[in-house]
């Protein structure tokens, strides 16, 4: 921050009762997600609030299957079109590697080691979001319906 | 402050021009969000117009109770007779076609007056929040292409009527990355829900960027210029509004300052020490706290030296599965050390001693048959 009389604790304070990327809801004794590109888990928390902190992580969904890591530069704090570095893994790779070099990325350097476990978690959530669904399998009819079925053909 | 922190002026095709400013010391005030909102409700009440019922309404008729004893409530009742008015219930609050509850009227305390230090202070606090970009995002503004913040654009860019046509003023404010959030302002256009609509209100939208110029230098030709951008605003760095600068009372608005509007700010507002020369008997708010960064703060030297060290040892740690001792030798031991004697020493393996137990002294026999 550019000027000391702000910090990551400060404006914390200030957005936690209401934000942009706040979703508020009545439902489940009042669940508040987050919409933060920068969120790993969508969760509205202090950990977890991407554009809070000064070092944050994001991962999302990149076209043709791949992964796209985004980080907090915390030298352009001030500038917001320097502030990101984005990382796109390409789907092609294994998810395994992705998941190796997202976890040095945020704990080997000691960048976020907090956030490892949700980087990771979160990269296995969005290859799974990927994949394509198989298909449904026939249905096996039982009983009198299989009877049923059966009898037209003999 | 060791040294001031400083902001590069950026040109009008949006590079940096070379130029720097130091931050002026406004932007160091302390953000209040309780001092702007209370200021803020204030604020926008004071463009209020009265309103109020007739003053007649659901008085013109000549109603009179009929008193006790007609076996109907005592309320007024229309007098006469020859039509369904005749005999109905008047005046009251419960009435069909009566007057409303408390009726308002237009000497309702409609305007709030407001400390003038309080909306300096408040004004100083928005404007501070302008410089945070987390701050920004929360309120939603659109600044992922916007090369700094607070972003101060050359007054070069324009100088002499250059911003004075709508289509140059955007290719300015495009340059120097305001789009994507005219852009957001400009999609936002809905149809405002219910009567407002028929009120004037017709359409709500978002904000956009807030132009702040010093109309000495810059003219005032970039008003025209930006007037029919939706969301865009402009102000006189003299005339600062905390309604612009604090939408709805929310902190982070989105400013894209001409540099000799950003100029201008030290003479207006003055520093925490020397009073401002606009401004009689202002001198900017002081933080509380120098440094607000709480894990700083509790990993700096002087709260870590006085800090005892912490009590007890590392908790027990308990199994996570209950393991038997009858089974697992080594839970056994834990348990009962002279099992390993025990079993070294083959004692389960020997016989009891044969033969008879031997006989008691004779001394002790004695003693037992005494009498």
């Amino acid at each position: 921050m550019a000027t000391p009389n702000v910090s990551a604790d400060l404006v914390w304070e200030l957005v936690r009762n209401n934000n942009s990327y706040l979703v508020k809801r009545k439902e489940s004794g009042g669940v508040q997600f987050s919409r933060d590109p920068l969120n790993l888990t969508n969760v509205h928390s202090r950990k977890y609030a991407g554009f809070v902190n000064t070092k944050a992580i994001g991962v999302q969904p990149a076209e043709k299957n791949g992964v796209k890591v985004i980080s907090k530069k915390e030298s352009a704090a001030q500038k917001p079109a320097k502030s990101t570095t984005a990382v796109v893994h390409n789907g092609g790779q294994p998810t395994r590697k992705i998941y190796r070099t997202v976890a040095n990325q945020t704990a080997k350097s000691g960048y976020r080691p907090d956030l490892r476990e949700a980087a990771v978690a979160r990269v296995s959530a969005v290859r799974q979001s990927q994949r394509e669904p198989k298909p449904t399998p026939e249905k096996k009819p039982r009983g009198a319906k299989a009877k049923k079925a059966a009898a037209p053909e003999s | 402050m060791a040294s001031r922190p400083t902001v590069t002026i950026i040109g009008k095709d949006g590079s940096p021009s070379g130029a720097t400013h130091t931050i002026p010391t406004v932007f160091a005030s302390p953000i209040r969000p309780d001092i702007v909102q209370q200021v803020h409700t204030g604020m926008a009440k004071n463009k209020r117009q009265p309103y109020a019922v007739s003053e007649k309404a659901g008085h013109q008729t000549s109603a009179e109770s009929w008193g006790t004893g007609r076996a109907v409530a005592r309320i007024p009742r229309v007098s006469g007779g020859g039509t369904h008015r005749a005999g109905q219930a008047a005046f009251g609050n419960m009435c069909r076609s009566g007057r409303m509850f408390a009726p308002t009227k237009i000497w309702r305390k409609w305007h709030i007056k407001i400390n003038q230090g309080q909306k300096r202070f408040a004004t100083a606090s928005a404007l501070a929040a302008s410089a945070v970009p987390p701050l920004l995002l929360a309120r939603g503004h659109q600044i992922s292409s916007v090369p700094e913040v607070p972003l101060v654009v050359d007054s070069a860019a324009f100088e002499g009527g250059a911003a004075a046509k709508t289509a140059s003023a955007l290719a300015i404010l495009n340059a120097v990355g305001a789009a994507a959030d005219i852009e957001k302002a400009k999609k936002s256009k809905k149809l405002r829900a219910g009567k407002g609509k028929l009120r004037g209100r017709r359409h709500r939208q978002r904000r956009g960027p807030l132009v702040i110029y010093d109309p000495e230098v810059d003219g005032k030709e970039l008003v025209t210029g930006t007037r029919n951008l939706p969301g865009v605003e402009t102000s006189s760095v003299y005339a600062l509004n905390l309604l612009q600068l604090a939408p709805g009372g929310h902190l982070g608005r989105f400013i894209v300052w001409t540099s000799a509007a950003f100029k201008a700010l030290d003479k207006i507002y003055g520093t925490t020490t020397k009073p401002s020369e606009l401004k009689k008997d202002f001198l900017l708010p002081s933080n509380l706290v120098s440094q607000s960064d709480l894990s700083r703060l509790i990993n700096s030297s002087e709260i870590q030296s006085v800090l005892n060290a912490p009590k007890g040892g590392p908790l027990t740690k308990r199994a996570a599965v209950q393991k038997n001792p009858l089974r697992n030798k080594q839970v056994l031991l834990r348990f009962n050390p002279y099992h390993s004697t025990f079993v070294k020493n083959q004692v389960g393996q020997q016989k009891a001693e044969a033969g008879k137990p031997p006989k008691p002294p004779k001394a002790f026999l004695e003693l037992l048959r005494e009498n």
